[in-house]
């Protein structure tokens, strides 16, 4: 496999369902993408939405480092870990937009992780600047505008595939995160605030749109790079992510992963 | 003992361990970096438990690098920006 293969080589699929919870949602990433892996599914695009909010740590956080448990409680927010690295993100439903590319290795061939962010993010940042935001990719991993940063980005090399997701803040109660992420000063201290509040300027500040307006106007940017169907998810894939859900991403063993 | 680490520019990196007759023991790096294989942050905390509690930073790093396969990549770290982690945990 030594052929980098373009967008438009595809026929990609859109995946956007109803509100589901979020362990379902760490499932769906790695079933999908294993799909995509083994040539049983096109590339895909996933657009999110939540049932409750969420906490989703990186693969390799530490739980109690990065979240409070009693804020967590409190603020009934369920706690899961994703199968990719990166940093911890708050979601409450309809206050971000997040999506998931399940793509062939293939699409990135070639290029260094880096390259294969800022490419992957690409189109999403085309979207912005249609949307009359001055957004670009800044590395490692972040989507940064003029007045902040508006999201972040991460990756999962599976069998074949990639996973690239991103969480854009669409709106936030930053007050609530900060009681439920613990956000240490050393992690801050390249970032030239000391506020985590901050640091994140939400799309709906920026562009006064709703939120399912964005999301139409980034679906359109997507359908000028390649062709996009929307599809529904098999019974069988449902059902193995399902239990995925139930047995991988619920468990606290997998969860205190790493404690 | 606990100690974090910023890369500039990168991610953060954290250490939690213990010191056993003078030695490195239950060593558990976590952060917000991305590592492929996933499973190669066990590969590295085990290599680094029973290291001498005053290895230099090259002797960390070199344990490090030593115990990740060829195919392993390491995104928004370094073997280097562990063990500068491991000695501010140990300081």
């Amino acid at each position: 496999m030594s052929v980098r293969t373009y967008w438009n080589d595809y026929d990609w699929q859109l995946i956007h369902a109803g509100p589901q919870p979020p362990a379902l949602h760490m499932a769906l990433d790695a079933v999908i993408t294993d799909e995509v892996g083994a040539g049983l599914r096109p590339p895909t695009l996933r657009i999110w939405e939540w049932s409750e909010p969420a906490v989703i740590i990186g693969r390799f956080q530490s739980l109690k480092n990065e979240v409070d448990p009693e804020g967590a409680r409190r603020h009934g927010v369920t706690v899961v870990r994703r199968v990719s690295g990166g940093g911890a993100m708050f979601v409450e439903p309809g206050n971000t937009i997040t999506y998931s590319l399940s793509v062939p290795q293939a699409l990135v061939q070639g290029l260094s992780f880096q390259q294969s962010y800022e490419f992957l993010d690409g189109w999403v940042i085309r979207a912005l600047h249609d949307l009359g935001i001055k957004a670009w990719y800044q590395p490692l991993n972040d989507i940064a505008s003029e007045s902040g940063k508006i999201g972040g980005a991460a990756q999962a090399r599976r069998a074949g595939a990639v996973l690239h997701h991103v969480t854009m803040s669409y709106d936030i109660d930053a007050e609530k995160m900060v009681q439920v992420l613990r956000i240490g000063r050393e992690k801050l201290s390249d970032k030239g605030t000391t506020s985590a509040k901050k640091r994140v300027d939400p799309l709906r500040s920026q562009t006064g749109l709703a939120r399912d307006t964005i999301i139409e106007r980034m679906l359109q940017t997507f359908q000028s790079l390649a062709p996009l169907a929307p599809a529904q998810l098999g019974e069988a894939t449902l059902e193995q992510a399902r239990r995925q859900a139930q047995e991988k991403f619920s468990s606290p063993e997998w969860t205190a992963l790493v404690p | 003992m606990h100690g974090e680490y910023k890369v500039p520019g990168g991610k953060l990196v954290v250490v939690d361990l213990e010191v056993e007759s003078g030695k490195l023991a239950d060593v558990r790096l976590s952060g917000d970096f991305f590592l492929e294989p996933p499973e190669a942050l066990d590969l590295i905390n085990r290599a680094l438990c029973g290291l001498p509690a005053d290895a230099g930073e090259a002797q960390l790093a070199a344990a490090v690098q030593a115990a990740l396969p060829r195919e392993a990549e390491l995104f928004g770290f370094s073997p280097q920006a562990v063990a500068v982690t491991v000695k501010r945990a140990l300081a």
